[in-house]
């Protein structure tokens, strides 16, 4: 569960906190440019270093900067609650002047409070051991060292944290991209999901199990799935087959021939059995709703808060009014720009007063906090 | 596929987005089958909830006799309101359909038991398990009549383990 979520300077977003503590789900809205998707940028970030990227000019660019502010420090702060524990992780990047590319200012990991690992642009302070050792080291300032410091034991607080941040879904789905051919598993999906593949196979390897999970919600939204296969292709390569029947007869579909919305209906099943599996996980969906029928996305975004609700954490956005119309005035954040260049600003729609029904108000334009 | 309209579905069908906060927690009930219920657009007010019931509803209730709806409304106060709303509903028809709501607005009901959400959510835990923490409030036990008729109509419908 995130705690804290802090961004400055990036983009649209300065001195801004997501305020989710407590929530297994919220919803974000607001108008085009409002800074939403920007959001899942920040944790796009935080998501690559954990996932290994470690050169800074591959994570932020000069252009990154709010309206190109480049003498303030951009800053990245996430605390997590994980298994009781408290996982704080603090980055800030800086531009001098005559630098061609972003360097590390600071870094610092801690956990219940006591530091992992601090560090001021090119030195890093590995906290003491329980051998009592501690340690200094230089580091190339234009490298993160999250994805290099390798903590003792293995298993350790450094490795769940960094696990959990990989393992972030944050979704964006193409589906006329995804395609159901995998020549290796993974845990880690791409932001398009055009892994999908991968991702399957990842998760059944993991834990089989977790294939009565995404049967037990594909039947209920497709009645005539019969079951979903992944036969080898070739020696290192598998393709995805979903077979439907009923009365009538049976008929076997690769998976690229699936319509858009069944691929999405694919990759919730997959989320909602990664979190299952190998949860909590933090998901973050940008606009759930596209690609499927409006009779669907009631029950679609419910899916997604119910499985959440026990575990794990979900963040959707959307311009749906069905999708909407699933969160609460509690669980709802808007976002707000007066202007490009303007800040966003972010308040619970609890805080806002709203007129009528949200809809009503949202088409009319009058939800401003 | 959403609501199967052949099977026994419940729609809700609220006042306004506070009712509508107070469905959507009813729904996030562990337990409740969430593909047999939907919960429709607002309607902006009492008398348009039995409006819409009237012009959209009625000819649906008869094509399609598996299913049922609940109208969420506010009853201001009003010991007639159940009687004003009933009486809209045609006779063959009142077996499947249901008027619940606070007994002022839900506004009161939110400064004395939480989030709307979290008072959807714990009538649900007392539908699921018989009990009446949050239906024997002051504000919510005026609907005990409907209520046992949801109990014995619907309530198996949307929870397995009733």
């Amino acid at each position: 569960m995130i705690r804290r979520l802090y961004i400055h300077n990036f983009r649209c977003l300065e001195n801004f906190e997501l305020p989710i503590v407590g929530h297994s789900s919220v919803l974000l809205i607001g108008k085009n440019g409002s800074g939403k998707t920007t959001v899942s940028l920040a944790l796009e970030i935080l998501q690559r270093i954990a996932r290994g990227t470690n050169l800074v000019k591959d994570l932020v660019k000069p252009k990154d900067f709010a309206r190109g502010r480049a003498d303030v420090p951009m800053r990245f702060e996430i605390e997590v609650e994980l298994d009781t524990k408290i996982y704080e992780y603090v980055i800030a990047f800086e531009f001098p002047e005559g630098f061609k590319q972003l360097r590390v200012l600071e870094e610092k990991l801690a956990v219940g409070g006591k530091p992992v690992y601090s560090r001021e642009l090119a030195q890093v302070r590995l906290a003491k051991t329980s051998q009592g050792k501690e340690a200094e080291f230089f580091i190339d300032w234009h490298l993160v060292a999250l994805p290099i410091v390798q903590e003792q034991p293995t298993k350790g607080p450094l490795f769940i944290f960094k696990q959990w941040l990989a393992r972030m879904l944050i979704l964006r789905p193409i589906p006329s991209l995804i395609r159901g051919d995998s020549d290796q598993e993974t845990l880690q999906p791409n932001l398009q999901v055009t892994d999908f593949g991968a991702w399957f196979s990842g998760l059944v390897a993991y834990a089989p199990a977790a294939y009565t999970k995404i049967d037990e919600y594909l039947k209920q939204v497709m009645p005539d799935l019969k079951d979903i296969k992944n036969p080898m292709i070739g020696t290192d390569s598998r393709s995805l087959v979903v077979q439907f029947s009923n009365n009538q007869g049976s008929l076997s579909l690769p998976f690229e021939e699936l319509s858009d919305g069944e691929k999405c209906f694919m990759i919730c099943a997959l989320a909602l059995a990664a979190n299952n599996v190998y949860g909590p996980v933090l998901c973050f969906w940008d606009e759930p709703d596209n690609y499927l029928a409006l009779d669907e996305v009631g029950h679609f975004v419910l899916a997604l808060r119910k499985a959440f609700q026990s575990g794990g954490q979900l963040i959707a956005t959307s311009h749906n009014p069905e999708a909407i119309r699933c969160f609460s005035e509690e669980n709802t954040l808007v976002l707000y720009r007066k202007g490009h260049l303007e800040p966003t600003i972010v308040r619970p729609l609890s805080e806002i007063q709203i007129s009528g029904d949200l809809v009503s108000a949202l088409i009319r334009g009058d939800v401003e906090p | 596929m959403s609501v199967n309209r052949y099977q026994p579905h419940v729609l809700v069908l609220p006042e306004d987005d506070a009712n509508r906060q107070l469905a959507n927690g009813f729904l996030l009930d562990q337990s409740l089958s969430t593909r047999k219920i939907q919960v429709l657009e607002e309607a902006g007010g009492w008398n348009e909830v039995l409006d819409r019931f009237k012009s959209d509803h009625v000819i649906e209730l008869d094509r399609y006799p598996q299913r049922f709806m609940v109208l969420l409304i506010d009853f201001d106060g009003r010991e007639d309101r159940l009687g004003t709303a009933r009486a809209v509903i045609p006779d063959h028809l009142k077996d499947r359909v249901f008027v619940l709501g606070a007994w002022s607005e839900p506004e009161a009901l939110r400064q004395d038991l939480g989030s709307y959400e979290t008072i959807g959510l714990a009538m649900a835990k007392d539908c699921r398990e018989e009990t009446d923490a949050t239906w024997g409030h002051h504000l919510l036990r005026h609907n005990a009549g409907e209520l046992d008729r949801l109990r014995k109509h619907v309530l198996p419908i949307l929870f397995q383990s009733i």
